[in-house]
């Protein structure tokens, strides 16, 4: 049992009674004691009562809990009009951290049409970067970022362009030269359709063409650039006075020293401001000062380049012109009604604006270049509406090529009341009216030689740690639909998480 | 055994009471441990105590001394709550001993042996036996197993075949799936709710999905990775063509079909690859399918949010 009392009361009681009379000392230490002593207890201030217990809150209180309101916080400035954009569109075309390739052969007049370099990786001439900027050849998410320097793969429809393009200009004897050709590209998603546009315009370069361009076929039906009804056309016809000064601008820029080196050898009645004896270049920046005369400018331009002889009364004697080289990308778009509206609040076809128009007649046959040359217009897959007229003319373009008689039954045709566009369905008429005008090139995947030289030039770039062997390319040949070289890069510049070691790539 | 027990006792009870009746009945018939110690006959008649002959004189010296001295049951672990089984176990594992040194082979190759299922065990020792303990004995039966064919000893196989399922379930193999005169091997696989049929030759590679590009059905680079995964673990990407045909499902679902069909086709060509396959995990199939939405739930299990009113 245990005592009521401690030894030391029990030896002590009668200090513990005079300690009980007098008040708790604050300044004594007070010790925690064990419940043996009732004292600490009777002694300690009397307990505070809780505040915001539930029993002390009013009847019909919020019982929600009471937060802070948050001050707004000062946003971040959003950057300025036009930044985000820029950044969007903007093209980097070197990276300084990857490798440098040794003994990459540069695309020049010597390699473009060489067999022998079939299947390697070519870099682009650092000297016509700048034109090839101009003519807004290189796209963003093409990934020219990922290398020291942009580069191509030499494939086998390369080398055919570039012996092409030799032929037209009359360096290797054929048939060919001072001809037209014209071509319509497609292929699959990621098969390299706008970068086949980018070759032929760097060997265009090259070969001392005159290079015109319409990078986004889109931005001329999409509503972006203003228009005007032109007086007295019937049906009544649109230009894209905006649009043409900037097709202007771009083809000033890149073919800066062609057009300067060409004087004018045609009359120009409507063109008030052009002396006599003034250069391409100077007709040509006409009209990038006054926006209104720019269709007009670029007619005066577009004859004077397809001029073959000086017309009577001019004095300079004619230089002759070169070819010629007409790239358009995404032709699905120009194939149906655009956005724009007439004054009855009808749609606009697109074959209505005068800019459209002017592009696709060069499809038809005959001698549409007045001095030979290539045209080029390919369709787009990662921006594309989905265009049935189109898709039937370029099937009747294939059937064409492999030799089917549009009598024949086989012969592709829209479906009965399908609505197919019938000027749609016109042009591709008038283009295969006689054979071997119009052309199909489909591009597909990489051959496997172009495979493995296009892995291991990931792997000299520094993207690539791994051994390069058959077994490797085979791999990424299959995983990227057969080598569509978008899906290539896109597997090749995955990190490979799955293979740690780190080996040397075989050259 | 329960009746066996009793038929002890009653014959136990029963020579208890012979002398009373016929002193001279010799005994002999009951088993020794079970023969009550002479010491303890007495009779009460004591009339007929002087006629009768006296009882022979005992001799201690040769059966008392062995006899037991209370009745001892059949089994051993007759007081335990399951005596068959004990004795099955026991029995089990002194061949287990006895023949341990005999030589065994993997477990893979031993034959396969339909041994009694839980329930069938049951009816079989009529005692309710424990999964855990079941599982014991058929370690042990599986040990045994091993033993390799030539040295199996009669008593052993006679043991073992006790232990089997009537019938012989594993009597009927299933062809295997082999190369078709084209050279077409064919595998089927199900995920989700996609099931694949892939038809594997040999070639350089090309695979074509429901008759499109591998691009243009997985988008995903790693779609298209898993779908073909069996192949590239094993670096036979370049070594076969694949033609495939898919169907229902979303896309990760359609690829890891594909993964398994392709596993499965490529068993066909080459069954050696087997263990590398089941390594890479493209073997096991995954039969979880979504589960359904219960009546009172939101979803599958979900409840709805508990309101006070």
């Amino acid at each position: 049992m245990v005592p009521s009392a401690c030894w030391n009361c029990v030896l002590r009681p009668r200090a513990a009674a005079t300690r009980a009379l007098l008040p708790p000392s604050s300044s004594a230490p007070r010790v925690a004691s064990a419940p043996f002593h009732s004292s600490a207890a009777q002694y300690a201030q009397p307990a505070k009562k809780k505040a915001n217990t539930q029993t002390m809150m009013k009847h019909r209180q919020s019982m929600s809990i009471r937060r802070k309101k948050k001050k707004p916080v000062d946003r971040v400035r959003p950057p300025p009009v036009g930044e985000r954009k820029a950044l969007k569109k903007r093209i980097v075309l070197s990276n300084p951290n990857a490798l440098e390739i040794e003994g990459m052969a540069d695309l020049s007049a010597e390699t473009m049409s060489n067999p022998s370099l079939r299947g390697t990786i070519m870099g682009l001439p650092v000297d016509k970067l700048d034109q090839l900027r101009a003519v807004e050849a290189f796209k963003p998410k093409q990934s020219w970022s990922l290398f020291r320097r942009p580069s191509t793969v030499f494939r086998r429809s390369t080398y055919e362009m570039g012996r092409l393009i030799d032929q037209i200009t009359g360096d290797v004897e054929g048939a060919q030269q001072g001809k037209v050709v014209k071509k319509i590209v497609t292929g699959p998603k990621g098969s390299g359709k706008t970068v086949h546009l980018l070759q032929a315009m760097t060997m265009a370069f090259i070969k001392k063409w005159v290079v015109i361009t319409v990078p986004d076929a889109r931005e001329l039906v999409s509503g972006d650039t203003a228009y005007s009804p032109i007086e007295g056309t019937n049906p009544t016809q649109y230009v894209q006075p905006n649009a043409t000064s900037t097709l202007l601008s771009r083809v000033v820029k890149a073919n800066q020293d062609v057009l300067a080196g060409l004087r004018i050898s045609q009359q120009h009645p409507a063109l008030k401001g052009l002396k006599p004896g003034s250069t391409l270049a100077d007709l040509a920046k006409l009209g990038l000062q006054d926006a209104a005369v720019a269709w007009p400018v670029f007619q005066a331009l577009w004859t004077e380049l397809n001029a073959t002889k000086a017309a009577p009364g001019v004095k300079d004697e004619f230089q002759p012109r070169p070819p010629m080289l007409v790239t358009l990308d995404g032709l699905a778009h120009w194939m149906g009604e655009s956005v724009y509206r007439a004054a009855d609040y009808t749609t606009i076809h697109s074959h209505d604006l005068v800019f459209v128009n002017h592009f696709l007649s060069l499809l038809t046959q005959g001698q549409t270049l007045g001095n030979g040359g290539l045209v080029l217009y390919a369709t787009s897959t990662s921006n594309s509406p989905s265009n049935y007229s189109l898709e039937v003319g370029l099937d009747q373009l294939a059937a064409r090529q492999e030799g089917v008689k549009p009598s024949s039954p086989e012969y592709p045709q829209p479906e009965s009341y399908s609505d197919a566009d019938p000027r749609v369905m016109d042009l591709f008429q008038a283009s295969m009216s006689k054979d071997g005008l119009l052309e199909l090139q489909t591009l597909s995947g990489l051959t496997r030689d172009e495979t493995r030289s296009y892995v291991t030039y990931f792997a000299r770039s520094g993207l690539l740690r791994e051994v390069v062997n058959d077994q490797l390319v085979g791999e990424k040949w299959s995983l990227s639909g057969g080598g569509v070289i978008g899906e290539l890069e896109k597997v090749l510049r995955r990190p490979q998480l799955s293979r740690p070691q780190v080996a040397t790539a075989t050259a | 055994m329960a009746g066996h027990r009793s038929n002890c006792i009653a014959q136990a009870m029963q020579l208890l009471r012979l002398p009373s009746s016929t002193s001279r009945v010799t005994v002999s018939r009951a088993p020794s441990h079970l023969r009550p110690p002479r010491t303890q006959t007495r009779t009460y008649a004591t009339s007929e105590e002087a006629v009768s002959p006296a009882a022979p004189e005992i001799d201690f010296s040769t059966s008392s001394s062995r006899s037991p001295a209370r009745i001892v049951p059949a089994s051993p672990a007759y007081f335990s709550g399951s005596p068959r089984f004990i004795d099955h176990v026991l029995k089990l594992e002194k061949l287990q001993t006895k023949y341990s040194g005999l030589p065994t082979m993997e477990a893979s190759e031993a034959p396969r042996m339909a041994w009694f299922k839980l329930a069938q065990f049951r009816d079989f020792v009529g005692e309710p036996v424990p999964t855990k303990k079941y599982k014991s004995l058929v370690k042990i039966l599986q040990r045994l197993n091993r033993i390799q064919p030539a040295a199996v000893p009669a008593e052993v196989r006679s043991t073992l075949e006790s232990f089997l399922r009537p019938g012989n379930p594993y009597a009927q193999q299933l062809a295997p799936p082999t190369v078709d005169e084209s050279g077409r091997a064919r595998g089927r696989g199900k995920r989700k709710e996609s099931s694949a049929v892939v038809h594997l030759v040999e070639g350089e590679g090309e695979i074509l999905v429901n008759g499109r590009s591998l691009v243009d059905v997985f988008k995903r680079v790693h779609d298209r990775e898993s779908a073909l995964w069996a192949l590239r673990c094993t670096q036979r990407l370049d070594k076969y063509n694949a033609w495939i045909n898919v169907r229902g499902g979303g896309v990760t679902g359609q690829a890891e079909a594909i993964t398994l069909a392709t596993a499965r086709a490529l068993l066909v060509h080459e069954p050696a690859l087997k263990p590398v396959l089941r390594k890479a995990g493209v073997i096991s199939v995954d039969a979880r399918r979504v589960e359904r939405k219960k009546p009172g739930h939101v979803k599958a299990r979900k409840m709805p949010t508990w309101v006070k009113r």
